[in-house]
């Protein structure tokens, strides 16, 4: 397994992370039509970068530089990656890059519609997660992990938990991206939209909880599967914190004169963490779906080495 | 050829596209909405025995304070207007500035409603809109349906001017400094377009669009007057923005004599004020469960 592949795939998810630090801003500074015109901005590769434009076109060039990166990932996985199936998600995580960066075109030209917006944001947590897997799927210790760890068949798997917790958590980014971008600092968030995210947050921490949990309790010993179990019951807890405050400054925010940095910081954040949580249950699933067999089905994980 | 997950993958990423595609469909705004705009009733003849609805907004309390804003975000707006301030708020002595007063219906002397004459004398043909000092000049104003505003920068800057209708459609253009006026023209009435600058998020102006000449916009000592009133029974509306949402509403009845005025006196309080501000700890209404009984 090639060292350099992973750890480039690991530089690409880092920068995809950071990517989604930038995005956040801009929908936080309400940037989004800062530059009316796209692919170029103000019919330039580089404008002046002042007042929210720093932040719009700021995003688009860290934008870019993903998506080259991407392109030297998807290039350097077929070339020195043996096993076919990772060189696809390469070329699909390049697939969604494109498509990511034309559904942000297509915000700015039809002037930020909310299912647009929404998408693009849902997206960009996708594309984090495959790049993110593609670190996953190149690391040495996914290679060297066996199924050799045996589950009982009575009761509710652990795979069938991570799965099912990974689905929710999707369910209430596509509900916290809708949120988000059904209105602006200055005017107040959607009550049913903001409901409907919060009881998200109490889902998604009873699905979670109870997947670590059940790691936890039932596999204390494999660290393989405990580090990113605890991980994630972490992050998740950060994030429910960061829900809370994203929650008391942005109902202020109205209020202002302009967005506040405090509002900005946590909302930021909230989005931040939301992904390494996202990131933190994939990372748990693959390896349960690595090493996890049920005792007395056909053995084998679902992902090949 | 393609595995069960990249199918998965796929079949999510042209599920987006499709989403996508839908949401581009834009309902909003057009020529062809035929109730909010000019064109279409009985034209309007004048008998020469128009009058006036004149009166003063009025603050009673003490007036909430405009924050500051912090321009540091661009140089140029922290060079020319240093001290610039939120204009929610604008009171001095106990008088409102910048409240839009308009006559929302109404029966003329004749019998005849106000809102299904058109061809009204002393339509106004432009309005100016203007970019100074990092806020827009004048920050609320009102425009007849169709009216040219004329959009111009007079700063070092560059803005970009977005109106955000609700009826109309949107319109997003950027303008840089020593750029020439820009012209655009609300075609359906509507109270009020909020208009902003993506660049300076502290930017905001709002357009009345009305489907007559009868409005105004209340000057720094609180006063407004509506010209060219045919005599009848009218509702006219005092409208002023707030910190959120779409901003506070005084109604009044007047009647207008023949070549006479009436008066429409309006006071904003301390409630209107704080409308809508948050309390020290924002909270959601209690869920309750229904009670199970044994």
């Amino acid at each position: 397994m090639s060292k350099g592949v992973h750890r480039f795939a690991l530089l690409v998810a880092v920068a995809t992370f950071f990517l989604i630090i930038a995005g956040a801003n801009v929908t936080s500074h309400d940037a989004g039509l800062a530059v009316p015109d796209w692919p170029l901005s103000f019919g330039k590769f580089f404008p002046k970068m002042v007042g929210n434009v720093f932040w719009e076109h700021g995003h688009r060039m860290i934008a870019a530089s993903v998506g080259v990166l991407t392109i030297v990932l998807a290039i350097y996985l077929q070339v020195r990656e043996p096993r076919r199936w990772v060189k696809r998600l390469g070329w699909m995580a390049l697939g969604l890059v494109i498509v990511q960066g034309l559904l942000g075109g297509l915000t700015v030209k039809l002037l930020l519609p909310l299912a647009v917006s929404a998408a693009h944001a849902t997206l960009a947590q996708l594309f984090f997660l495959t790049t993110v897997s593609i670190a996953v799927f190149t690391s040495r210790s996914w290679t060297n992990a066996e199924p050799k760890i045996f589950e009982d068949a009575n009761g509710v798997s652990v795979r069938t938990l991570c799965v099912a917790s990974l689905a929710l958590i999707l369910v209430q980014l596509v509900l916290g991206a809708t949120l988000r971008h059904s209105a602006t600092w200055d005017q107040l968030l959607p009550t049913g939209l903001l409901v409907a995210h919060i009881t998200g947050a109490i889902i998604v921490t009873l699905a979670l909880g109870v997947t670590a949990a059940g790691v936890l309790l039932r596999h204390r010993d494999e660290k393989f599967l405990t580090r990113p179990a605890i991980v994630a019951l972490g992050l998740l807890f950060v994030q429910l914190m960061l829900g809370i405050a994203a929650y008391i400054t942005r109902a202020a925010s109205p209020y202002g004169a302009q967005p506040l940095n405090p509002m900005i910081a946590v909302t930021v954040a909230h989005v931040a963490c939301g992904a390494l949580v996202f990131a933190a249950t994939i990372l748990l699933t693959l390896r349960v779906f690595r090493v996890l067999q049920v005792e007395s089905r056909e053995v084998g994980a679902l992902a090949p080495a | 050829m393609f595995s069960k997950r990249a199918g998965l993958w796929l079949g999510l990423i042209a599920t987006l596209g499709l989403l996508s595609l839908g949401s581009s469909c834009n309902n909003k705004g057009g020529g062809d909405e035929g109730a909010g705009t000019e064109g279409g009733g009985a034209a309007y003849a004048s008998k020469g025995d128009e009058g006036t609805i004149s009166g003063t907004i009025a603050f009673t309390g003490t007036a909430p304070e405009n924050p500051k804003i912090d321009t540091s975000a661009d140089a140029q707006c922290a060079s020319k207007n240093p001290n610039l301030t939120a204009e929610t708020w604008a009171v001095k002595d106990g008088k409102v500035a910048n409240t839009f007063v308009y006559i929302k219906d109404g029966t003329l002397a004749d019998g005849k409603k106000i809102g299904d004459l058109t061809g009204w004398p002393n339509m106004p043909s432009s309005a100016t809109l203007d970019q100074n000092g990092c806020h827009y000049k004048p920050h609320v104003m009102g425009v007849v349906a169709k009216e040219e505003i004329n959009i111009t920068n007079s700063d070092p800057t560059t803005h970009n001017i977005h109106f955000t209708p609700a009826k109309n459609p949107d319109w997003n253009q950027s303008q840089p400094n020593g750029a020439a006026p820009m012209k655009h023209s609300l075609n359906t009435a509507e109270v009020m377009v909020p208009v902003k600058c993506n660049q300076h998020p502290w930017m905001k102006a709002y357009i009345g669009v009305m489907k007559h000449p009868f409005f105004a916009v209340s000057a720094e000592n609180g006063s407004f007057t509506i010209t060219g009133v045919p005599p009848g029974k009218y509702t006219v509306v005092a409208w002023h923005e707030a910190a959120a949402g779409p901003g506070t509403e005084k109604t009044m009845e007047v009647t207008v004599p023949a070549k006479g005025s009436a008066t429409a006196d309006f006071s904003f309080g301390a409630s209107a004020g704080l409308q809508g501000q948050p309390s020290s700890l924002p909270m959601l209404a209690a869920i309750e469960f229904p009670m199970l009984h044994k």
